[in-house]
């Protein structure tokens, strides 16, 4: 015989005397006694059998009704039932919390689906939280792997007249801001499109900055293998070496460490391979080969912008002082240099927010958004809690009477708070490590650093505050009802146990629900209108479905222009004939990109001084590039494979330039002389020769107008462009573009011709023009899925939270409801009413929530385009899909008020 | 009143008595408060488990006793009944009134002290 025995021996007797349930303590202090009998008179050397029966003829000989309502202050009207499920409960030695904390564990075993409910919802919300907070920790907060990154800055180059606010940095600029002592050290570099190509294997397009010597050290980062650029030499050197990327390395060479020292063919060129850098080492992105540049910054243009840099500040210079001489070199530079840099300013940002880009303020946006999605799983849970309180209330009251202080309460009502908040971030922490792999998996878009992301201690920490806030928030709020009752007496007669207070902390946590669902639904809804805008932006192309692809004639098959120039024509015009392919053609720039600005004059206008001319875009086209794309003529003619270096140079002009520069003229009977010369290596038909030994400029004539394409990034008003046919002035890396069957048939048409014509040259990504236009608003429209997400699981918790605390109202006013039924009220009139207090609570709710995206406004116009956060439309939506939402979740009360027996209400109290 | 029922309505009454005397020399638990008056009274008096342990939920209820559940060294855990300052007073007291009861009882019946 056990003590456990004894104690079941105990229960079951209770039960048959009707005593029902006894307290624990009680029961174990019987239990105890009986073994102690059995204990004796085993020792008096009874056996088993008869001490088992002398104990139980002790038992048998007591009624235990007594001991229910015996010893512990009952006052009256306590039933036994209230009794026993305040001793269930509770008990009037549970001071500790491991008591109170097994109580819990108890009775949520007894309430299976709240404590399901309350689990999944807040590990719902844990599990998100988690999730973006682990992202925002690695992808925000975590520094750069650089040596004192937060003293690392860059900068771009702006002209608010021509709304430009991110271009690219001119080399000569670039070599004055290097002068400045703002800064311990600046470098620059660009982007060559480079073939490497090797005996024995296919030629590939290779990721290459051209970059001064300087970067390494600047940013101090040493290669892992070979030593680097040496420490001492200039920033530019025709010496030609490089260093590698370690994914490179393994990828390409096998991790072959006899790589270093070894010479590669860079677009035919020798490079000396001199490092492989570590394996973290992306910058300023996933770059494969750094090469040192090998010309002089200060031999080019100030008004050639495609550069990019980073600098490093001096020490104790702040980033303000640092700006400040920024915009004191670009005045300075402004006035001194009025052709080329007149409009022109800088704008500088740390080198982190400068790789975040957009992904900084979305990123925020979204811990923003999930974290209300908390708030709202948390209120939700809150509110059950309280309406579980109230239906408590009769309890709590008993164990008052049974001399329960409210500390003692507030303990087991922290405890049970402490067992939800602990299992929903158990569950949480769980759903997050689950989720966030196959959010690194599945984002359609490339977020800087994700791959770092990592669920770690500081997630973790993250988690057990969030199970902390809401063990203190989901007790307190029962233990207000507690507290509350504790003042008032607690067991009158009748007395429902509610009053308007409990009824506003209710309606205030619902309220705060919708609000907070209204704030989420109003963010996706401004981000819907940001895509549609972003996708609905104009660009000229109606070709959807072009087919691009990237090509470059360089290498030593190629050595001069004409070289390059025949080679383009045959690629063409052998794509032209290949199956499937309608039409093809070649751009040196696509839309959305900025060609290069060039300044120009009208014949017969007198000619300005060199540096007040106006500068226009000016981009290559092979002729079917047009019509590839969809672009539109909407006067004169298109380029013909006739517009050769044997007719005279001819244009096309942009519409936006017809209306800017060519108002009243007609514009097909015009002409325009350019300077070309020192912009590079560029067309052979444009200048007209040298007369006199000075170069003269040539003479364009205007053959068409073009409808704009778009020729700037999303946001910015189109600019004038030029037009060149590419047999006339011809690049070496184009975009070969072409209407064809099908992607396939394109990609096999541009193998075979390649393969034909130039065997040398590699075959590059293939997309569809609408691939390349839905990556440009991929980012918002990720923002904008996610918000969506979080905004209808926002606003289906709140409708559970409306719901719940409409039935409860209705339960609670059955009686009054009875009473003005029996009084003649007309059930309609009744649900009408439930629903009018609903639509109340909706529209405080929805309130609530404009004023806080409005609050946070300046946040999110950083990731919005072309919408503004007072946005009647979003606001408008958001609200109607959450008032009929909230509507929907009250009329089942609002039908069950209506259904109330007048009889069965009345008599129910 | 038959004279069981005289032996049964004095028990009731000195239940309490008894219980605070033998908790004025140590504390004590259930059992051993029942096997005590059991076996000093040598059988006379005896309670039910219900009545025992109501009576000290009563007592504990007004404040006389402190009952704290204790594990001693090698007993398993008990809930161990102390005499409060209250429960003393009200001892002396409830002796006096005995002591006066029994005095007045044996004048009157006849009864003397063994």
């Amino acid at each position: 015989m056990t003590l456990a025995d004894w104690r079941a021996i105990v229960r079951q007797h209770a039960a048959s005397t009707g005593a029902d349930r006894l307290p624990l303590q009680t029961t174990d202090e019987l239990a105890s006694h009986l073994d102690d009998l059995y204990q004796t008179a085993r020792a008096e050397g009874a056996s088993p059998d008869a001490a088992r029966e002398r104990a139980l003829a002790a038992l048998r000989s007591s009624s235990l009704t007594d001991l229910v309502w015996s010893g512990r202050r009952v006052r009256e009207g306590v039933t036994v039932a209230d009794l026993a499920a305040a001793s269930r409960a509770f008990s009037l030695r549970s001071l500790l919390m491991g008591h109170a904390l097994r109580l819990a564990l108890r009775q949520f075993t007894q309430q299976r689906a709240l404590a399901l409910v309350t689990v999944l919802v807040l590990g719902l919300g844990v599990g998100a939280s988690v999730t973006v907070y682990s992202i925002v920790d690695g992808v925000l907060l975590t520094p750069l792997p650089y040596r004192q990154p937060d003293r690392l800055i860059t900068w771009w180059d702006t002209n608010v007249e021509r709304g430009l606010s991110h271009e690219p940095l001119s080399p000569v600029n670039f070599m004055d801001v290097h002068q400045l002592d703002v800064f311990d050290d600046a470098a620059a570099w660009w982007r060559p499109d480079v073939n490497l190509s090797e005996p024995g294997a296919d030629p590939i397009r290779v990721t290459t900055i051209e970059v001064g010597n300087n970067l390494f050290g600047l940013l101090g980062v040493r290669p892992e293998l070979g030593p680097g650029f040496p420490d001492d030499d200039p920033m530019f050197s025709s010496n030609l070496i490089a260093v590698v990327s370690d994914r490179f390395w393994r990828t390409r060479y096998q991790a072959d460490p006899a790589l270093v020292g070894r010479s590669v063919q860079l677009n035919g060129v020798p490079y000396q391979i001199v490092g492989v850098m570590p394996p973290d080492f992306h910058f300023p992105d996933d770059i494969d080969i750094w090469q040192r540049s090998r010309w002089d910054f200060t031999q080019h243009s100030r008004a050639a912008h495609f550069m990019e840099a980073v600098a490093r500040l001096a020490p104790g210079v702040t980033f303000e002082q640092a700006d400040a001489a920024m915009t004191g070199l670009a005045t300075r530079l402004a006035n001194d240099f009025p052709a080329t840099n007149q409009g022109w300013s800088v704008r500088l940002v740390t080198l982190l927010d400068n790789q975040l880009g957009y992904y900084r303020p979305a990123l925020i946006v979204l811990f923003g958004a999930v974290g209300l999605l908390m708030a709202i799983a948390a209120l939700n849970v809150a509110s059950l809690l309280l309406t579980r309180a109230l239906s408590r209330e009769r309890e709590m009251a008993v164990r008052t009477a049974l001399g329960a202080a409210p500390r003692q309460l507030i303990i087991q009502l922290l405890a049970e708070a402490a067992v939800l908040s602990m299992a929903g971030a158990v569950v949480g922490t769980l759903a997050a490590a689950v989720a966030l792999p196959l959010v690194k998996a599945l984002t359609p878009v490339d977020i800087p650093r994700l791959a770092n992301v990592t669920m770690d201690a500081g997630a973790l920490a993250f988690a057990l505050a969030i199970a902390l806030g809401t063990t203190v928030f989901f007790g307190l709020v029962p233990a207000f009802v507690v507290i509350r009752r504790s003042l008032v007496a607690g067991l009158r007669a009748g007395d429902r146990g509610t009053s308007h207070s409990t009824g506003w902390l209710y309606r205030g946590l619902v309220s705060a629900e919708v609000a907070l669902a209204a704030a989420l639904l109003v963010g996706s809804g401004l981000l819907v209108r940001t895509v549609a805008n972003m996708t609905e932006v104009p660009t000229g192309v109606t070709n959807e479905r072009a087919v691009i692809s990237s090509v470059q004639v360089s290498g030593q098959a190629y050595p001069n222009w004409p070289d390059v120039g025949t080679t383009w024509e045959r690629i063409i015009d052998r794509l032209r004939e290949q199956p499937g392919i309608r039409q093809a053609g070649a751009t040196n720039f696509l839309p959305f990109e900025a060609g290069w600005r060039i300044p120009f004059t009208i014949e017969g206008d007198s000619v300005p001084r060199a540096d007040e001319a106006p500068q226009v875009q000016i981009i290559s086209v092979m002729d079917g590039y047009l019509e590839s794309m969809g672009a539109r003529v909407v006067s004169g003619r298109s380029f013909t494979s006739r517009d050769d270096t044997t007719v005279p140079a001819r244009v096309l002009v942009n519409e936006t330039f017809v209306e800017r520069y060519l108002t009243g003229r007609e514009p097909l009977r015009s002409a325009l002389v350019m300077q070309v010369g020192g912009i590079g290596p560029l067309g052979r038909n444009l200048l007209a020769g040298s007369v006199d030994g000075r170069i003269q400029p040539g003479r364009l004539e205007i053959v068409g107008v073009l409808a704009d394409v778009r020729n700037v990034p999303i946001g910015q008003p189109v600019e004038p462009a030029i037009y060149f046919p590419a047999r006339q002035f011809t690049f070496r890396s184009m975009f070969v573009t072409m209407a064809a069957a099908d992607q396939a048939a394109a990609v096999t048409a541009l193998r075979e011709t390649l393969r034909e014509i130039a065997p040398t040259l590699p075959l590059t990504a293939v997309t569809t023009w609408e691939e390349r236009v839905r990556t440009r608003s991929a980012e918002p429209r990720l923002l904008m899925t996610l918000l969506i997400f979080f905004g209808s699981l926002a606003s289906l918790l709140a409708a559970l939270g409306v719901y719940g605390l409409f039935a409860w109202l209705v339960a609670l006013r059955r009686r009054d409801l009875a009473i003005r039924l029996t009084l003649g009220a007309r059930p309609g009139s009744i649900g009408l009413g439930v629903v009018r207090q609903g639509a109340v609570l909706a529209v405080v709710g929805l309130v609530a929530g404009v004023v806080i995206v409005q609050v946070s406004r300046g946040l999110l116009s950083r990731v919005l385009f072309d919408v503004s956060p007072a946005d009647i439309t979003s606001t408008g939506t958001a609200s109607l899909v959450l008032l009929v939402a909230t509507l929907v979740a009250c009329v089942p009360a609002a039908l069950r008020a209506m259904r109330v027996n007048p009889i069965d209400g009345i008599r129910a109290e | 009143m038959s004279p069981k029922s005289a032996i049964a309505e004095a028990k009731k009454g000195s239940t309490e008595l008894l219980i605070l005397a033998l908790l004025e020399q140590e504390d004590l638990h259930g059992y051993e408060l029942a096997r005590r008056i059991e076996t000093q009274s040598e059988g006379t008096l005896s309670f039910t488990l219900a009545s025992l342990y109501a009576t000290l939920y009563r007592m504990e209820d007004r404040g006389w006793i402190r009952g704290r559940w204790i594990e001693k060294a090698g007993q398993r855990r008990r809930c161990h009944y102390r005499m409060t300052d209250k429960g003393r007073r009200v001892l002396d007291t409830q002796r006096a009134e005995w002591a006066r009861f029994v005095e007045a009882i044996g004048r009157v019946a006849g009864v003397r002290y063994a």
